[in-house]
């Protein structure tokens, strides 16, 4: 075809070019850096992490697009990989988990090298963790607690069949819940069982309506200080680390004028989260209804990382 | 794909309770009860209304919540409810869990269409024709039995057809609150991650092939209802008039 000839075409499209290359450089914080896409999980904690990161970056200079509510780790993950957002927070356990459930340690450390390892080859850099977790919580109400005398999860074999176990639907083939049990010598499965998703609104309301006697939670889910639900104490330390680290694209991090510096200012937010935290915010978001980028930026200001 | 035709050839997942035939079995008798009580709930009401013309947009209109409210959240909103209500009612907190949260969603997801069809049905029945009938002596009950129903059966039955579908499709749902299902293969599946993909598009085949083939063996139904002497005038009016 003869448009392939023509130099008008071959003028617009070199304009085009020149269109496109002044808009990338156009396109960026501060200092001439990207944009930074940052996606969330579609729950509060996610949520708030990726916001709290957001904030600090937008603070210091980078132009910030937000992706938050991107489903669970199932639809986000792939989104991630494939280059939808640039930095992502992750549960080092849990996500580690999504790779390989065999690899995962009861230390946060642990399982963010192994992480790191598995998201090397995908060109993923995982950056430091958070102090705080949120882990896999064995939680009963407080009357059965009181009842049966239940204080940690060595304390559940001997009642194992007076109890109603909310457990998730994968529990069968997870190390974490079936192999868990099993450890504490509870003859698995259960006789008495509900298929319920660990750290859900289901479970945490069947375990208040008194449908089930025990359920998986997270441990800072607000629920359990909401209904007064005791935690069970893991003492043989069988549930996995899942302190919280940033994922970043390398792709994205090889674009910047000073990705060192783009690191510590993620690095120094999350030295400042801890369990405690985590918790706290948690229920200012989730159960006090507060917005996410208010509680967000109080917890930035009274870290000091973010002038009032 | 070949992950997903190796799990349906694995043995092991066609039997037990965890099987497909017993997961298709609950699946099937939590969307016929559903649509059974939606349609002793709809079928009246819209007969009602569109055989005297009376209150046919309110219900409607209330009727259409059901459908405007995602499944979903009507599950979660009933729950907490339905557990609180158990010791009330004495009923066991397992039913409060799982089968009155689905049913009740279920419900409300098939109402609305059963409902508006019977009242659409009947207001479609040409005026004139019901004018004669009352012209030659027939009492209500006799025109709607002897002359509005079999004219409109038709679309009725379109409306009963989409509450089907809906209910078969969404009935999947339940799974979220421990009730069984083919939503079981879907949800289970999400939760494994990328071992667990086969089995959630594994469900989803079969939720969608039962879908079909109830959709399909209802038309046929639907076909055999209509009388003969007015079978192709009909069959244009249901296309038109049945919700998408």
């Amino acid at each position: 075809m003869g448009w392939k000839r023509s130099p008008i075409v071959r003028y617009l499209a070199i304009a085009a070019v020149l269109v496109l290359m002044v808009g990338a450089c156009g396109d960026g914080g501060g200092a001439g850096n990207p944009t930074v896409r940052i996606g969330s999980d579609n729950f509060y904690e996610s949520r708030l992490m990726a916001e709290i990161y957001a904030q600090v970056l937008e603070a210091n200079g980078y132009t910030v697009e937000r992706s938050f509510g991107l489903g669970s780790r199932q639809e986000r993950a792939p989104a991630f990989e494939e280059g939808q957002v640039d930095l992502v927070p992750e549960y080092v356990g849990s996500g580690l988990g999504y790779y390989d459930t065999s690899q995962i340690t009861g230390d946060g450390e642990t399982n963010r090298e192994r992480l790191a390892g598995i998201l090397a080859d995908k060109a993923v850099t995982v950056l430091a963790i958070t102090p705080g977790e949120d882990t896999n919580a064995a939680v009963v109400r407080q009357d059965t607690a009181d009842e049966l005398g239940l204080a940690s999860m060595s304390d559940l074999a001997a009642v194992q069949d007076d109890l109603r176990w909310g457990l998730p639907p994968d529990c069968d083939e997870n190390p974490l819940c079936k192999g868990a049990l099993e450890q504490y010598g509870i003859n698995y499965p259960p006789a008495q069982r509900e298929s319920l998703a660990a750290c859900d609104v289901p479970i945490a309301e069947a375990l208040n309506g008194d449908a089930i006697d025990f359920a998986w939670l997270c441990s800072t889910q607000p629920a359990i200080a909401q209904y007064g639900f005791v935690v069970l104490d893991d003492d043989l330390d069988t549930q996995p680390a899942e302190n919280i680290a940033p994922l970043v694209r390398n792709d994205f991090l090889d674009q910047l004028d000073d990705a060192a510096a783009f690191q510590a200012l993620l690095d120094e937010a999350s030295a400042g989260m801890t369990t405690e935290e985590l918790t706290r915010l948690g229920v200012e978001v989730a159960v006090n209804q507060r917005e996410v980028d208010e509680v967000a930026r109080e917890w930035l200001e009274a870290q000091g990382l973010l002038e009032s | 794909m070949s992950d997903v035709l190796a799990w349906f050839l694995d043995a092991a997942h066609w039997q037990g309770p965890t099987g497909i035939p017993v997961r298709l079995w609950e699946h099937l008798w939590i969307s016929g009860l559903s649509v059974l009580a939606a349609t002793a709930i709809g079928l009246p009401v819209g007969l009602y209304t569109g055989h005297t013309g009376r209150w046919g947009s309110l219900a409607i209109n209330v009727a259409n919540i059901g459908r405007a409210i995602p499944s979903y959240a009507i599950l979660v909103m009933v729950l907490p409810v339905s557990l609180a209500l158990a010791p009330t009612f004495g009923y066991s907190p397992n039913l409060g869990l799982s089968f009155i949260p689905t049913f009740t969603a279920m419900v409300l997801l098939a109402v609305p269409p059963i409902l508006v069809n019977a009242h659409a049905g009947l207001r479609s029945v040409d005026p004139d024709l019901v004018d004669a009938a009352r012209a030659m002596g027939l009492k209500e009950g006799e025109i709607l039995r002897n002359v509005e129903l079999p004219l409109a059966s038709s679309v009725i039955v379109g409306g009963f057809r989409t509450a089907v579908l809906n209910v078969i499709a969404t009935a999947t749902i339940g799974a979220i609150v421990s009730f069984g299902g083919l939503g079981r293969f879907i949800i289970d599946g999400r939760l494994r991650g990328v071992a667990g993909i086969p089995e959630l598009v594994g469900g989803a085949i079969i939720v969608t092939v039962l879908a079909v083939g109830v959709d399909m063996a209802l038309g046929a139904l639907q076909r055999r209802m209509t009388p003969a002497g007015v079978r192709m005038a009909i069959g244009q009016v249901t296309e038109a008039s049945a919700p998408a």
